[in-house]
């Protein structure tokens, strides 16, 4: 009860370690959750997302580290303590569905209650409530192999919250969904989460499904974490080059760290192709005077104007303008880097006229490499 | 030549003369052919055998009437009724305890992490490819209550008196038909339990479901289609199963169907009408069962596998996995170990009195049963060997053209008559192989070549190439139309692109059904039990000899050199067609 209350956090996941043979699948991993949050792990392919939420499952052993949900340890190895998946009180949704084919969609959902021996009367208005919520009312009784995909999936978050877990588990859910159903489910799935208000862990490597659905992202690669933040902060004010190349889209420079000013604020120089530019900007954590920096500006802070008002500017040429309706998609060739520029079509911009760009020194970042 | 000089009549008989050429392609042809051949093969000894059934010998044992009477007499026989149950129980036992045993291996070594369970497969097959004649052989001399090695091995160390276990009668048929069928139920639920999707089980897990729950109401479910399957198998083979009954049961008053049908086709009993009847009776229900197996159970099936985000991991026992290892390892020992190690011990005795005595120990057994030049040698036996080589090799061959032409056309044609032929390729798989071979020796007796290796030859291919048809279809339809299609583009005759493209695609899996019949001739008795005459016996027919006619002895050294010869062939087997090619 006291390390909750020290920490605020419902879920603690502390230093982390799982070894697969001699590969650190996670490594040193620590995080935590408050209760009712949304927290997703991002990451690529093979980054250690879901060896993460099997870990926290129960469905293997770690090597290290120790997970707690409320005041129950999950697992502890160097305590000896480790509770079967079955005592951990959770909910999973897993990427296959894993909707058992040899039994009706209500048969699926009221296992986990037949598991708890609640009683028959009350499964049904179990059943029947989260059926409703999640919109498979018409399809109690079919088998679950004669679903569509989208339904499966339904089925499988029925069951995955019928027993008001403790926890509710997401291993890419959306991901075998195709786009259109994947934004439909993205939305639904977090207005769900909302409504029964289970604290939950999402993992995807999608990483708008992350935006639109985290109050809290977790962005990995190679088992270890880059940064946690909210999906506004991890867009907008990233900690390093992977992550800023990973969300969203980046121009990236290699600079040099001039001077800074103490409170966030300093000047960077990037130097391509024998030109050299200075950049006021925004200072990530971490770097200083003389530090090696990238300079990161997403395209739609870049601006492209005509006529220049001085200072703060690199002048470049259009190469190419892609009109996409309530903006132009344009790539500006400096030197041999070609910034990505997102502008109003009222600058009706063409390919090969010359323009200057210009960066507010707000939305302008220097990262560590 | 203008137009104008062909008649209409002239352009509709060249038109008729196109179309019977087209048909008359070398496709059709061999297809046309094959289909009757195959028919014949199938059909006839079937037809002969309903008909004589229908037989009745008069008394005198010279003259038959028409009638009833052989299926009236099933019922009010002395011995029959008797046999019928007999059957039924056997049978039952068996698949029981056969899918205990078949379904039990199976999950420890798909689904958990039992130690060594990579090792451990192998051996669990290796009763499959054995004979279970000689399982009985071995097994009787394990757990006779006299002579019983286990009983002895009792008395001397525990210091009881009388048996501790009795392994003449009923229950020692279900206990070596059970344990060496076992193997094939484990065929059929190992592959799909292996590829099942395991978040189909985590998922249990996660709601809260223990481990015993979750294989109890998730994992053996979804495999239920191959456990029924499986059981359906063994309960036919258990009831077509002739030696092992005959080696303990029959002998002690429980008679069999098979043991019954055996005794109307030879010796002083004989009525091959009568045993015509008996066959019909039990090929009826063989049939019926494998229908319903192929038609409702067979495509039940549930697919869980699923491509992305596929994890192959296993179920961690914790210190159980140490009792699951010593369960398997207890399996081997009874099915595989014991019986080989017995039937060792017995074959270096001059004779068998139940105790091992090592200064009495002899090679004189193997000299009689193998040397045939020695001059005490048991011509019995020592023709058997050579028999049995000569079938193993050449039916093996012959099965395997025959089913590669049949898989061809079945599905790489669209030629004449391919639905008959898969049906009758289908049909030999539904009856036993006595049964069958009441079928030839009805159709046959009085042509030359009774008495001869050849008839044994043609019910042995009769019964057994449908199991190679189907290992090469299996390939075949995982092999794209489109390679064939391919070489016919490139100009390559029919012939050719078979020979040059579509048998070097299935040469593996040619040469793995080949040495499964291999296998299978090389230790064949239901059939050779009933078509061999002095001259044309087979290996398992010489061990028959031995035991009914000459000591344990020498049973166990021919029941010995039988098992080496297999064991070797699995061994080729397993180098050539990989761990997958029958589990998969
Ligand atoms: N059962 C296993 N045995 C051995 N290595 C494993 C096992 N499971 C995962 N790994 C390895 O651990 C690393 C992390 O795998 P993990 O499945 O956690 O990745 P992921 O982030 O979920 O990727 P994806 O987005 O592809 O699902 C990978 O290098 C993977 O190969
Ligand atoms: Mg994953």
């Amino acid at each position: 009860m006291n390390t909750q209350e020290d920490t605020g956090a419902y879920l603690e996941v502390q230093n982390l370690v799982k070894y697969f043979g001699n590969d650190r699948a996670v490594d040193d991993i620590s995080f935590a959750v408050p209760k009712g949050a949304f927290l997703t792990l991002l990451g690529p392919s093979g980054c250690g997302k879901t060896t993460t939420l099997m870990s926290v499952a129960g469905l293997h052993s770690i090597d290290g580290g120790r997970i707690r949900v409320g005041d129950v340890v999950y697992t502890s190895p160097s305590e000896g303590l480790f509770l079967p998946p079955e005592k951990r009180d959770i909910g999973m949704v897993f990427q296959s569905y894993a909707i058992w084919p040899h039994m009706t969609v209500a048969k699926n959902v009221s296992y986990p209650l037949e598991i708890r021996k609640v009683n028959q009367s009350e499964i049904d208005d179990r059943v029947n409530e989260v059926l409703a919520l999640v919109g498979l009312t018409a399809e109690t009784d079919k088998l679950a192999t004669n679903l569509s995909g989208g339904q499966q999936q339904r089925a499988s978050l029925a069951r995955a919250i019928v027993a008001k877990p403790r926890l509710l588990l997401f291993d890419e859910p959306l991901s075998n969904l195709d786009l259109k159903l994947r934004e439909q489910m993205r939305v639904e799935l977090k207005r769900i989460q909302n409504e029964v208000g289970i604290t939950a862990i999402y993992v995807t490597h999608d990483q708008s499904e992350a935006l639109v659905m985290s109050d809290e992202i977790i962005v990995m690669s190679k088992g270890k974490i880059e940064q946690r933040g909210g999906p506004l902060e991890i867009y907008s004010r990233p900690v390093n080059e992977y992550v800023s190349n990973f969300i969203g889209v980046a121009n990236l420079l290699k600079a040099k760290v001039r001077d800074t000013n103490g409170s966030g604020q300093g000047v960077v120089e990037v130097s391509q192709d024998g030109q050299t530019m200075t950049v006021p900007c925004q200072m990530g954590p971490g770097i200083g005077a003389g530090d090696d920096a990238v300079l990161s500006v997403r395209p739609e802070n870049v601006h492209a104007v005509r006529e220049s008002n001085g200072g703060n500017i690199v002048e470049g040429e259009v190469t190419n303008a892609i009109f996409l309706g309530n903006y132009v998609d344009c790539r500006v060739k400096w030197g041999s880097f070609e910034w990505k520029v997102i502008a109003h079509p009222r600058t009706r911009l063409k390919a090969g006229e010359k323009v200057f760009l210009e960066f507010d020194p707000e939305h302008t970042l220097a990262v560590q490499p | 030549m203008t137009a104008e000089t062909y008649s209409s009549k002239a352009v509709d008989r060249s038109r008729l003369h196109n179309r019977l050429r087209a048909m008359v392609t070398q496709e059709n042809l061999i297809t046309i052919v094959v289909a009757l051949i195959v028919a014949g093969a199938v059909l006839v000894p079937l037809m002969v055998l309903f008909v004589s059934s229908f037989k009745v010998l008069d008394p005198s044992g010279w003259d038959t009437t028409w009638g009833f009477g052989n299926y009236v007499t099933m019922f009010t026989d002395r011995i029959i009724p008797k046999a019928f149950v007999n059957t039924l129980i056997i049978s039952s036992g068996s698949t029981i305890l056969a899918t205990l045993l078949g379904v039990s291996l199976a999950w420890i070594n798909a689904r958990t992490n039992c130690p060594g369970r990579s090792y451990l497969e192998p051996y669990n097959l290796i009763p499959f490819f054995l004979s279970p004649f000689v399982g009985a052989i071995a097994w009787h001399n394990l757990g006779e209550p006299q002579t019983g090695l286990l009983n002895n091995l009792a008395r001397a160390v525990f210091g009881i008196e009388g048996a501790i276990i009795n392994i003449d009668n009923i229950w020692g048929v279900i206990w070596v038909t059970g344990i060496f069928f076992a193997p094939l139920v484990y065929l059929f639920v190992v592959g799909s339990l292996r590829r099942m999707d395991p978040s189909l089980e985590d998922s249990a897990r996660t709601t809260g479901a223990g481990l015993i729950r979750t294989t109890m109401t998730v994992t053996l479910p979804l495999v239920m289609p191959g456990i029924l399957s499986g059981a359906i198998i063994v309960f036919v083979t258990s009831a077509g199963e002739f030696g092992v009954p005959f080696k303990l049961s029959a002998p002690y008053g429980w008679e069999t169907l098979t043991t019954q049908i055996f005794s109307k086709a030879v010796g002083d009993d004989a009525n091959h009408y009568m045993g015509a009847a008996m066959s019909m009776a039990l090929g009826v229900i063989t049939v019926f069962l494998i229908w319903v197996q192929q038609r409702y159970i067979a495509p039940r099936s549930f697919t869980t596998v699923t491509g992305k985000g596929f994890r192959p991991n296993v179920l961690d026992l914790g210190p159980w996995r140490w009792v699951a290892f010593g369960y398997n390892i207890f399996f081997i020992l009874v099915a595989v170990v014991l019986p080989i190690v017995c039937l060792i011990i017995v074959s270096l005795h001059p004779v068998w009195t139940g105790k091992i005595v090592v200064a009495d120990m002899t090679t004189i057994n193997y000299v009689k049963t193998l040397m045939w030049w020695h001059p005490e040698a048991i011509s019995a036996a020592t023709n058997g060997i050579g028999n049995s080589l000569i079938l193993a090799f050449g039916g093996a061959s012959i099965s395997m053209v025959l089913a590669l032409v049949i898989s061809y056309m079945i599905h790489r044609t669209k030629g004449f008559g391919v639905r008959m032929l898969d049906f009758l390729s289908m049909v030999p798989i539904g009856f036993p192989g006595i049964v069958l071979a009441m079928g030839v020796l009805v159709t046959y007796i009085q042509t030359p070549i009774y008495a001869t290796l050849w008839i044994l030859m043609l019910a042995y291919i009769t019964r057994f190439f449908p199991y190679g048809q189907r290992n090469i279809s299996s390939i075949m339809l995982a092999i794209s139309e489109e390679l064939d299609q391919s070489s016919r583009m490139a100009g390559a005759s029919w012939f050719t692109t078979l020979r040059r493209i579509t048998i070097p695609l299935l040469k593996p899996g040619l040469f793995a059904g080949w040495i499964l019949l291999f296998i299978i001739f090389l230790r064949e008795l239901s059939i050779s039990i009933i078509l061999f005459t002095t001259g044309t016996e087979t290996l398992s027919v010489g061990v028959y000899y031995l035991t009914n006619f000459e000591n344990e002895p020498l049973t166990s050294a021919l029941s010995m050199a039988q098992t080496v010869m297999l064991l070797i062939a699995i061994y080729a087997f397993r180098r050539l067609a990989g761990r997958e090619a029958l589990t998969a």
